[in-house]
């Protein structure tokens, strides 16, 4: 059916030969790029090691990868074939790769400090099989960018006519500063810098002098004293930490999500945002695996909701040409109303449109008590030697603490906890602080799995997990626990059943796109 | 509708050439173990070294005897029009359906010890992100490879 264009694409791009080529100045970005991850072991040479020919060093690493990076941009060439996108590369062995036009699913570009000001762009083209992207190309001239973009999504056509509507699109979301103030305060990215921070003096060894230094203040008063201090500045730097923590993540979300804008053009989506390195996301609907709503206390305060989706490719190993992880939160939104978030779901998840009507629901009814039970159990597990040792015989006296808690907790999870399934996705809302809603399309489930434990089967539940691709993150993961057993079977059976009916009509959609 | 019973009609064992396989397995990775057993016997006193070796001793004769029939009789597979369904596990049970059109692509392969009894294990990718290699272990090589080619016969979508 649809394998065998492929083997005609062989075929007929065999005599085509690419003829454009990479920006004049490509190979100044593949040597930072190189440069880049030889960074870590200099400066820990020149740190550690102080070496004094440091320059001779530089000479004899850079020369070779300059050398390298002029060689293979002389040699790389691109080109529109009629059927696929074809690129011709290598340093010592030629490769050239085709790309169908209708495999390629997304486009992204990237632009640091460096990028803007030589308006040029890293561009990354990637097809549905997941795992590394099909083709870096880096880096391009912007116009060579925007006609990429044009012909890949045209299928290779020049362009009938420049049309300078079709790239801003409709604006389905533009986050204001203000916004993105509220998304700083709500998130908890800081927290990294402040984990990076700790790391990089405990290492050096700097940790011990600010000890010694706190200590040598703290214990020169009397001793009665000591306490008060301790705990005064034990809470001051609690304090001082969060402020950090929120400072730092109002800095991050504005500089890496500057101006951030959802638009849509015919076939899908497009996002940017950065203020020193631009971002910029072309996806096609078919791609958008599935859709996250993250709704975290802070979230609630300010009465917002964050919204992620899963593409197809973005797999738990993704690494982008020079192997480093690529961990890049794909937002749809990083923050906005639950109004808004209500409006661009339907829109990512088009055949939501004529769905049926959600009928939430709920877990098993032994679910609150299995909760409860474990919450218990877990948390005087994790909590007896340190209350055995700071309250001796009066160490029972936790349960005071725990006991409530974990009723709240498996309450209030089991009341914000329910599962839909409707003719055209399954809908998933769990946790009670951090709330989650996933939507996931019926014709995007990879594999259904209905799994008990031994712990299930004393109670005849058992626990549904749906996987699809895309999904790498944790928040990604949908697993339904504590249904009712005969309830996980049918409901596994019926989304496997299901699978096929869907997803014929939508081949012959691609087909027709 | 009675997903359970239409299921369970259509389910078959693996070939039970398999349960010598995976005890020659078991045999084999319970042998690694016994040389560091033997060494601490001489850091250790007698009596407590004898209870350790008698205990490891239970536990291998359970590994090579009593578990792989047991995970023979729990291991169940069903094929129909829309795929495969995989049954699972002895404590930890799990049941997972594969539509084939969501099959990338398929290995199947023999070791050494499976190709001595006829064995094969065939594996099955998809595009998935936690579950992306679905094996079954315990087919005849014939029957993986006509598995392989029932399953794959139906594809040619991009399975995403």
């Amino acid at each position: 059916m649809r394998c065998s264009p492929r083997v005609a694409t062989v075929a007929s791009d065999a005599d085509f030969a690419p003829t454009l080529r990479l920006h004049p100045l490509s190979w100044l970005f593949v040597l930072v790029s190189s440069i880049r991850q030889f960074i870590v072991p200099v400066i820990a040479v020149l740190v550690f090691g102080a070496r004094d020919d440091g320059s001779m060093w530089g000479i004899v690493i850079v020369v070779p990868l300059v050398v390298a990076a002029l060689w293979r941009q002389f040699l790389f060439r691109y080109g529109f074939g009629p059927r696929g996108l074809v690129i011709r590369d290598g340093l010592l062995f030629r490769n050239v790769r085709q790309i169908e036009y209708e495999r390629i699913e997304n486009i992204d570009t990237e632009r640091g400090i460096l990028h803007r000001l030589l308006n040029v762009a890293e561009v990354r083209v990637e097809s549905s099989t997941g795992g590394k992207p099909e083709a870096l190309i880096r880096v391009l001239a912007l116009p060579a960018v925007e006609e990429l973009r044009n012909r890949i999504f045209e299928r290779g056509r020049a362009p009938t006519q420049a049309a300078p509507t079709a790239d801003e699109g409709d604006i389905l979301l533009r986050v204001s500063t203000t916004e993105l103030m509220r998304f700083g305060f709500v998130d908890n990215r800081g927290m990294l810098v402040i984990a990076a921070a700790f790391g990089v003096f405990s290492q050096t060894g700097s940790m011990g002098d600010i000890g010694e230094w706190f200590g040598a203040r703290l214990f020169k008063n009397d001793a009665g004293e000591t306490g008060m201090a301790m705990l005064a500045v034990g809470a001051g730097l609690l304090v001082a930490v969060f402020l950090i923590v929120r400072l730092l993540s109002l800095v991050w979300a504005l500089v890496t999500l500057h101006d951030f804008t959802l638009t849509r053009f015919a076939e899908g989506l497009r996002v940017r945002y950065g203020l020193l390195t631009r971002v910029g996301l072309t996806v096609r609907l078919p791609r958008v695996q599935a859709v996250h709503q993250t709704e975290t206390v802070m979230h609630r305060f300010f009465g917002r909701v964050s919204l992620s989706a899963d593409f197809a490719g973005d797999g738990m190993a993704q690494s982008d040409g020079d192997g480093t992880p690529q961990l890049r939160m794909r937002w749809l939104a990083p923050i906005c109303t639950p109004r808004q978030s209500a409006q661009l779901i339907r829109i990512a998840l088009p055949m939501l449109a004529n769905d049926s009507t959600v009928e939430w629901e709920l877990l098993a009814p032994g679910a609150k008590g299995r909760l409860f039970r474990k919450a218990v159990l877990l948390s005087s597990f994790l909590l007896a030697v340190p209350s055995i040792y700071l309250l001796g015989f009066a160490a029972p006296l936790v349960w005071v603490a725990v006991v409530p808690l974990a009723w709240l907790h498996a309450t209030q999870y089991v009341r914000h906890t329910r599962w839909a399934l409707t003719r055209e996705a399954l809908l998933f809302r769990r946790g009670w602080l951090t709330r989650r809603l996933s939507v996931i399309p019926r014709s995007r489930i990879q594999t259904v799995q209905e799994a008990e434990s031994p712990f299930d089967r004393r109670k005849e539940m058992a626990v549904l997990i749906v996987d699809t691709a895309g999904a790498g993150s944790i928040a990604s993961f949908v697993r339904i626990p504590y249904l009712r057993g005969q309830v996980a079977r049918e409901l596994a059976m019926e989304l496997y059943r299901s699978a096929k009916d869907i997803t014929i009509p939508r081949t012959q959609a691609a087909g027709a796109l | 509708m009675q997903p359970e019973a239409n299921f369970r009609t259509q389910t078959q064992r693996v070939d039970p050439n398999a349960v010598r396989v995976w005890r020659w397995q078991a045999a084999l990775a319970c042998a690694i173990p016994t040389i560091p057993l033997l060494a601490i016997g001489f850091r250790i006193p007698t009596s407590l070294w004898l209870v350790i070796v008698f205990a490891y001793f239970v536990l291998a004769v359970w590994c090579v005897w009593k578990w792989p029939p047991a995970y023979y009789n729990a291991l169940e597979y069903g094929v129909d029009t829309r795929g495969i369904t995989i049954q699972r596990g002895i404590l930890w049970r799990s049941r997972i359906a594969l539509p084939r059109i969501r099959v990338q692509h398929t290995d199947v392969s023999q070791g050494p010890l499976q190709r001595r009894y006829g064995i094969a294990t065939l594996k099955l990718y998809t595009a998935g992100s936690h579950y992306t290699k679905i094996e079954l272990s315990g087919l005849t090589h014939d029957r993986a490879l006509a598995l392989r080619d029932a399953l794959l016969a139906a594809g040619g979508d991009s399975g995403v």
